[in-house]
């Protein structure tokens, strides 16, 4: 089997440490983009101009699930492990 | 056993912990679930304020309501009123040209009371110094993001009436 991925593993401890910093970023990102998408919804549906509200709940979900699925991509406690286990 | 002695720590000295190995730190796997968790507070407030706009109001006073006479308001005066059924308090302003105006007394920021400031043309918000224009309810200056919501202004012989904020437009 490919020694690749345990390679890397060795050769960039904390690869994993970035990627779970960077997803984090991202998953930050996404909730300010919804907080905006509240705050203007709300603002809008006050102004009697329904039309937004619809379309930022739709935003908002969706950005929900990008966010859970980052999460499910997000590395483990066991992430690196696995490689370096067979050697 | 560090947990034995964990128990006998007080309170304080548990939060700042002195061996890393007593430290009860968040992961940073529990904090993006916690993104996730305030994620899903951001759809359901969301879907909160879809259900508000598309919700049929009800209880919403219309029609027209004497609010005084015209004699009893001299220009420059300001008069607040309540409509039947409603507890929203409006300010009626008779500005110095002579119009009658009224607006919702309740500021779209975070809904101090607003005053006219007689001579200016203004209604000012004095919590956060907000400026509303008297004429139209449109926002001049500061932290309000949305016009005063207006009442139609009716005016009939000697009276001076409002439309209901229910009442149908035509
Ligand atoms: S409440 Fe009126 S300006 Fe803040």
């Amino acid at each position: 089997m490919s020694t690749f991925r345990n390679a890397q593993e060795q050769a960039h401890p904390n690869k994993n440490s970035t990627l779970t910093l960077a997803i984090i970023v991202v998953q930050l990102l996404l909730v300010s983009i919804q907080i905006w998408l509240l705050y203007s919804g709300l603002n809008n549906a006050l102004e009697h101009n329904k039309g937004i509200a619809i379309p930022a709940l739709v935003a908002s979900f969706i950005l929900f699930l990008v966010c859970c699925s980052l999460l499910y991509f997000l590395p483990g406690r066991g992430a690196g492990k696995k490689y370096n286990r067979r050697s | 056993m560090a947990t034995d002695q964990e128990q006998m720590m007080p309170d304080w000295q548990r939060d700042f912990p002195y061996r890393q190995d007593q430290a009860r730190l968040v992961t940073r796997r529990e904090f993006s679930r916690m993104l996730c968790l305030i994620s899903a507070a951001m759809v359901t407030g969301s879907a909160y304020v879809v259900a508000k706009a598309y919700w049929p109001r009800t209880g919403v006073p219309a029609g027209r309501y004497r609010v005084c006479g015209k004699d009893e308001l001299p220009a420059g005066g300001t008069r607040s009123f309540q409509l039947p059924g409603s507890s929203v308090p409006y300010i009626l302003l008779h500005l110095e040209d002579g119009t009658f105006k009224a607006y919702e007394q309740k500021c779209t920021h975070l809904s101090c009371a607003v005053f006219y400031k007689t001579g200016t043309g203004k209604i000012e918000c004095p919590c956060h110094n907000g400026w509303f224009d008297a004429a139209t309810g449109e926002v001049i200056q500061g932290p309000p993001p949305r016009p005063l919501p207006a009442l139609q202004v009716v005016e009939e012989g000697n009276d001076v009436f409002v439309m209901g904020p229910g009442t149908k437009a035509g």
